[in-house]
């Protein structure tokens, strides 16, 4: 069945949720995912309050219904009292707001005069409090597109929520490490066309949060939620996407039940559903009412100075999409390479190490070595082989054998790579010919290549054995 | 037309233009920004330098409140709910920034629908007072409206809001002030705003609630948090019991004996010292007699003794020194000793009683002889193993009713409330 997205009266807007780096929002600790065994173990209930309106929101409700017991678990490093809500939130994180700041002017947006914190109320669990802490940074941003301008209506910065590690029929397990990061939230007004447009969106997003220092690399540090509607169809928020390239998919097949459901006459609601695995959705929870924020009276405002932001301003970073266009022009090497160099943190390590020294070996090392190698070696393994290189104690054909060898642990015996000079290479061709004379150009070649590989250029044994051999 | 908080309004600004919600700006003491809320739900602050103009879209109209009409149950205790203000009974309108103005029991039962199937409830709200304002003035007004409540014969027993910071004053001032006490004036509090899903309030509440329909006592105590979970609460002494920590729901703590129960849920007792006059039909009586000069004074390494002529001077009663651990102030060093000023002090009939900063444990009057100085020589009065905040309270309720030296010292060390603890339990410590 193939979907006119035009005609259903599609609209689809996206969440982005972006991790920070560094401490967290409202108290000093780390930003870690640890793996240390939990020293902290905490029951508590949560209840259903009314909100600013007075209104009991739904969501809540439903939740409160549950009746769960929340068990919370951390190891005392990267959790304080804060996390437990036994203890104010200290104030906000001047570097997350910076680089929030910075990601909302990369995107166009307005700050705002006076940033207020709000609680909003979540009743799941996932924050101790029953609230997260979030505060609007930015308005009226915009990303140009392949269908035109996507506005960004908002730029909030909030807390992380915590880890869900269980849940039973009366209790939900948490871990507490991640509660409290600095989250960037993103939001897309829901002029997307279509599924294919939904990810090009997002991925603009991504590569402008990427370009940004302070921004954490990697799986879960940031997470797309999708709004999408049809005519005669519900709102539903899809969430839990494990890549961007199956937005498309998840949206038309969320389309498609949506039609199927419509077409059956059963009535739709307005639900949060689970992007799976194969594509489809599933339910989570009610779409959460509108009575969810109040202020967050134990944190004072935040006034944003003018020129603090004429100061960040300056500060901008080059975005990626740019650098990756300046590296491909300045290394005369594709578009794909360039991306590659780009999203390599090696290469800035690199290149501060080798300041002053041939650029060149450092780009065709990262670019030519394979991928399987790449991401298992750490950036002072690289440091270690190209220094040898740049010292003239080995050939640039051998960087590569060297970095297979220090990924399978093996000794580095360098003398075995030691670069030979022209006139014994020369030598050392001669006594091959006259071992075994009558052969073509290219089986003294091959027989040279064997004995020096990876301490010989190429290109240099070939004309060498052409002075020779006609 | 003007516009006032909660009106929805458009704020226009050269580049902007905002709709949304007029709100109060939370208490600080800038104002040059306009709080709007937001559809989404997010409050920003306008410059109001940029703003050209507010245009008022529509006024507001207060929401009529439809409260639950409580019903009663013959086969329920009925326990007294009076707040006299702090977190547990204070809502914010957040529209307009006022206070909710009444507590009633049907609030108290929306809050915590559970509550009706443990006691009938009345509730009523005495006072809205922030505790750390609170003093003999509004001690005596609690007692006297506890007093009307136990001398009730309906009533199965009382429970008291108010805020944390000075709850063990209110405690140990109830402790003394209501003579004969029939059943229990159970305390509550909360550490963490009611706005929110996670407040201890709901579990203080409903504990402290079972406590003044179930326990079997007859005394001023304390329901908080035992833990940082939400299992159980303790009911500690309230001449016995210290706030430890500024804001864990777990920081009222027992200080030199055992809370007297644990207090679950769903309403199971546990006792854990079972130390306290049980329930009785007594009638009450006020005693409310109070010394307001009276005062506590923190030593310190360096004090200067002037600091004592201004006591002298302001003719008070009685000063509780809290003194170094077994109950020291410098008496060898010659630019700091206090040894001068306390016999002034007291050939001048203000009583001198000394604690420990140290909270837990005992003072002792004769085993260093700087202590025997105190002690013998001059006349200072040693409380025992009294807190600091109960000596104070009870040192202002003795001079309320004599200020005979040998009279002050003998009240000081008769124990009227359990502040005195005769036997030092091994697994009191940190508790």
């Amino acid at each position: 069945m193939q979907i006119n997205y035009q005609d259903l009266g599609f609209k689809c807007g996206l969440e982005i949720h972006q991790q920070l780096e560094g401490k967290k929002l409202f108290c000093s600790c780390p930003t870690l995912n640890s793996d240390k065994e939990f020293d902290i173990k905490v029951e508590r209930k949560l209840r259903a309050v009314a909100g600013e309106t007075g209104d009991v929101d739904i969501a809540a409700e439903f939740e409160m219904l549950k009746r769960k017991r929340f068990l919370y678990e951390s190891n005392s490093e990267d959790t304080c009292l804060v996390e437990y809500d036994e203890e104010p939130p200290h104030l906000m994180n001047n570097l997350a707001l910076e680089t929030t700041i910075k990601v909302a002017l990369l995107l166009n947006s307005k700050i705002v005069d006076e940033i207020q914190v709000m609680r909003k109320t979540v009743v799941d669990g996932s924050n101790v409090s029953g609230f997260q802490r979030t505060a609007l940074v930015a308005i009226n941003g915009f990303i140009e597109t392949s269908h035109g301008k996507v506005v960004i209506p908002t730029i909030c910065l909030e807390e992380e929520a915590a880890q869900k590690l269980e849940e039973g029929t009366d209790f939900v397990r948490y871990k507490l490490d991640r509660l409290g990061i600095p989250l960037i939230e993103i939001a897309t007004d829901s002029s997307i066309k279509d599924h294919e447009h939904a990810k090009e969106t997002a991925s603009h997003i991504g590569m402008v949060l990427r370009s940004v220092e302070n921004v954490k690399r990697g799986l879960g540090t940031i997470r797309q939620d999708v709004n999408i509607s049809i005519m005669e169809g519900a709102r539903t928020e899809i969430k839990g996407f494990q890549d961007l390239r199956s937005i498309p998919k998840v949206i038309e097949y969320e389309v498609k039940r949506q039609l199927e459901a419509i077409k059956a006459g059963k009535k739709l609601s307005k639900e949060v559903r689970k992007a799976e695995t194969d594509f489809t959705t599933s339910f989570l929870r009610p779409l959460p009412g509108a009575a969810r924020l109040y202020p967050e009276t134990d944190v004072l405002p935040v006034k944003v100075d003018k020129n603090h932001i004429e100061k960040l301003k300056k500060e901008l970073p080059k975005l990626l999409s740019e650098k990756i266009e300046e590296f491909a022009k300045r290394y005369n090497i594709s578009n794909d390479m360039a991306k590659e160099l780009v999203n390599d943190e090696n290469f800035e390590y690199l290149r501060q190490k080798f300041k002053g020294k041939d650029v060149w070996a450092i780009v065709r090392v990262l670019t030519n070595t394979p991928k399987e190698i790449k991401s298992k070696l750490k950036a002072e393994d690289f440091e270690e082989v190209l220094s040898y290189f740049y010292e003239g104690n080995i050939s640039k054909e051998a960087i590569i054998d060297l970095l297979e060898k220090k990924l399978r642990g093996e000794k580095l015996e360098i003398s075995e790579f030691k670069a030979i000079s022209e006139e014994q290479l020369e030598n050392e061709i001669k006594k091959i010919i006259k071992e075994k004379p009558n052969l073509n150009a290219s089986a003294y070649m091959g027989l040279a290549m064997a004995k020096y590989r990876g301490k010989v250029d190429g290109k240099k044994v070939m004309e060498l054995v052409k002075k020779f051999v006609k | 037309m003007i516009p006032e908080y909660g009106d929805e309004v458009k704020v226009h600004t050269k580049e902007q233009v905002y709709e949304g919600t007029m709100l109060p700006r939370p208490e600080i003491f800038e104002e040059n920004y306009t709080i709007i809320k937001l559809d989404n739900g997010y409050n920003i602050g306008i410059d109001n330098k940029r703003i050209e103009k507010i245009e008022v879209l529509r006024k507001y109209e207060k929401k009529k409140e439809e409260k639950h009409k409580l019903s009663h149950n013959k086969n329920l205790p009925t326990v007294s709910i009076l707040s006299f203000g702090g977190t547990i009974s204070s809502r914010v309108d957040y529209r307009t920034g006022g206070v909710y103005a009444d507590y009633t029991a049907e609030d108290f039962v929306a809050m915590l629908p559970e509550l009706e199937n443990v006691a009938n409830l009345k509730a009523e709200k005495v006072m809205g007072i922030m505790s750390e304002d609170m003093a003999a003035d509004e001690w005596k007004i609690m007692a006297n409206r506890v007093a009307k409540e136990l001398n009730d014969n309906e009533v199965r027993g009382v429970v008291v809001t108010q805020g944390t910071d000075t709850l063990h004053y209110s405690t140990a001032a109830m402790s003394f002030f209501l003579k004969h006490l029939n059943r229990p004036v159970v305390f509550t509090a909360a550490q963490r705003s009611i706005d929110r899903g996670s407040s201890d309030a709901f579990m203080n509440l409903l504990c402290a609630v079972h406590a003044a329909a179930k326990f079997d006592g007859a005394c001023v105590v304390t329901c908080m948090h035992g833990t940082s979970n939400d299992n159980y609460c303790i009911l500690n002494r309230g001449t016995k019991v210290r706030k430890l920590n500024t804001s864990r729901r777990d920081a009222f703590r027992p200080i030199n004996e055992l809370p007297l129960a644990k207090v679950f849920e769903n309403g199971k007792i546990e006792i854990l010292n079972s130390n306290y006059n049980k329930k009785n039909n007594q009638k009450v009586i006020v005693d409310d007699k109070f010394e307001s000069k009276t005062a506590l004074l923190y030593v310190y390494p360096g004090m200067s003794p002037d600091v004592l002529d201004y006591y002298a001077e302001k003719k008070y009663k009685g000063i509780v020194i809290a003194a170094t651990a077994l109950g020291h102030v410098a008496t060898m060093n010659q630019k700091y000793s206090l040894i001068k000023k306390f016999k002034e002090l007291i050939e001048n009939n203000v009583a001198v009683v000394i604690v420990s900063q140290t909270i837990y444990g005992r003072v002792h009057p004769y085993v260093y002889t700087n202590l025997r100085k105190l002690s013998i020589d001059l006349g200072c009065i040693f409380a025992e193993d009294m807190l600091s905040e109960t000596a104070y309270v009870k040192l202002g309720w003795v001079l309320g009713h004599t200020t005979k030296i040998d009279e002050v010292k003998k009240m000081m060390l008769t124990n009227y409330a359990g502040e005195i603890t005769e036997r030092s339990d091994e697994h009191a410590f940190l508790y």
